[in-house]
């Protein structure tokens, strides 16, 4: 398998890899909730939450090229969601830069505060997931509260997801192995159908498998693992980073920018 | 005189799919605590599904007992602390994000003390030889890596019955031999099922053939394999290492 794994740098060695996972976890969820309720008009205070990820992604050494190409990947989504709000909003609006005033349109103002919150937003999320391997987060999660439950499906998620577009990758090659010619829209459709359908097929043989190998280990229905995390004075360090630099931004750099 | 249990003992067992077909008729075979055994048979003979059966996961009808416990709802937790099953897929079998829990699963379920639990992972991970591989997920193991971790799975729950389902399966000679030695090396009972006759050869010491859901042949490897009318007549083959 040579997936470009989204955790590929979260096994390297740095003062944020060594991080409570809970710790991250939670700094990133206040971060976005903070970055999220942001007026629209906020594009400049948007970009002094941004040096919070990005001095965390440095200090992890995290490749910025690899960041991009995340935030790329998953552009598309939003910015077909951006794109249309100038579309629909055309009321008339002035933004300031310094000295100079521009006349746009709200609609656009709510475009760039969409795509300005999603960068930095993604930025946070790399950064967390990049510095903290996907088992730590979670047991976290699961120290954090989470249902049982939902974690045992994450853990799945991310155990099988790379199984699945392995598949996902052989029958395509299969496929395109003994493509000849173009079949006409209905037919290709039809043989797309089927691939689902043995993708779909070939999953649900794969979940009764994985069910008796959990039960031939004695699995009862009980998400046991052994815990690891342990809240040292690095990570109590960093809350307080965290804390001063987020409070600064919302209660003198905002108000200050706005 | 105190008379030991066997470590399999199947009596007149038959299994039939939901569809209706009928998988395994009529088997009746018994194995010695410590004795390697290989069920051979062509694809599709039912070596699996007696795999199943004594794992209790293919209920059909007859006796199937592990080290003397009748394989029934009741006996279940008891039976499968007794006998680890490794599944024909490694992939099937490894499920946990990473190693080192997928190891500590078995264990974890048994109740044991967290650190009994890591002293039974760091066994089971020395005996297959994948310690440094703990923090690793298991996307990221070889093929020869996963066949050895699925192995290590079983193994940490210190079970006295270890049934393999094609553990040869997609590897190259160099992993094929190292799983041997593997096996070779471990005191447990073992009741391989495999469609390769070299494996076989080289780590079993009975041998047990199976086609169409019937036990055909049962007794010395050596003398079955060198059967060539046999081996060929049940689409098998006489391998170089007999």
């Amino acid at each position: 398998m040579h997936h470009a794994y989204i955790d590929k740098f979260a096994y390297q060695d740095s003062p944020v890899h060594r991080l409570d996972s809970r710790v991250k976890f939670l700094i990133v969820l206040i971060f976005t909730v903070m970055v999220i309720s942001l007026p629209r008009t906020s594009l400049s205070i948007l970009a002094c939450y941004a040096v919070g990820p990005f001095a965390v992604l440095v200090l992890g050494g995290i490749p910025l090229k690899f960041v991009f190409k995340q935030i790329l990947l998953v552009s598309p989504f939003v910015l077909i969601l951006a794109m249309s709000c100038p579309l629909y909003d055309k009321t008339p609006a002035t933004i300031a830069f310094g000295p100079f005033l521009e006349r746009t349109t709200l609609g656009w103002l709510r475009c760039f505060a969409i795509l300005g919150k999603f960068i930095v937003t993604m930025m946070a999320l790399i950064a967390l997931v990049s510095t903290t391997r996907f088992n730590d987060l979670l047991v976290g999660l699961q120290k954090l509260g989470l249902p049982k439950l939902l974690i045992m499906q994450l853990g799945f998620l991310y155990r099988y997801i790379f199984v699945l577009i392995d598949r996902a990758h052989h029958i395509l090659q299969a496929r395109a192995g003994r493509r000849m010619r173009n079949l006409g829209f209905k037919t290709e459709l039809k043989i797309a159908a089927s691939m689902l359908g043995s993708l779909l097929t070939r999953s649900i043989d794969t979940a009764e498998h994985i069910n008796v190998a959990m039960q031939a280990r004695g699995f009862n229905g009980n998400w046991n693992t052994l815990s690891k995390l342990q809240i040292r004075r690095s990570d109590c360090i960093f809350i307080l980073t965290s804390a001063c630099f987020l409070l600064s931004l919302y209660f003198f750099v905002g108000p200050a920018l706005r | 005189m105190i008379i030991m249990p066997k470590a399999i003992e199947i009596v007149n067992f038959s299994y039939k799919y939901p569809d209706g077909t009928v998988a395994l008729r009529d088997i009746t075979i018994s194995v010695e605590h410590g004795q390697k055994v290989a069920l051979i048979g062509p694809n599709g003979a039912g070596k699996s599904t007696l795999l199943l059966a004594m794992a209790g996961f293919a209920k059909g009808t007859g006796k199937v007992l592990v080290d003397g416990l009748l394989v029934k709802r009741k006996n279940l937790k008891k039976i499968r602390t007794l006998l680890g099953s490794c599944l024909e897929n490694p992939d099937d079998q490894l499920f946990m994000p990473i190693l080192f829990d997928d190891v500590a699963f078995g264990p974890l379920n048994m109740n044991l003390e967290a650190e009994q639990v890591k002293t039974h992972v760091t066994s089971a991970l020395q005996t297959v030889g994948l310690v440094e591989m703990a923090d690793k997920a298991p996307h990221n193991l070889s093929a020869g890596q996963k066949r050895a971790a699925a192995i290590a799975t079983v193994l940490s729950m210190t079970p006295k019955i270890i049934t393999l389902d094609e553990p040869d399966g997609s590897l190259d000679p160099r992993n094929r031999n190292n799983i041997i030695k593997l096996l070779r090396s471990l005191p447990q009972t073992l009741i391989i099922a495999t469609c390769s006759m070299f494996f076989a050869a080289a780590l079993a010491d009975r041998a047990v053939l199976i086609d169409n859901g019937h036990i055909i042949a049962d007794g010395d490897i050596r003398k079955i394999m060198s059967d060539l009318e046999l081996m060929t007549k049940h689409g098998l083959e006489v391998p170089e290492n007999i």
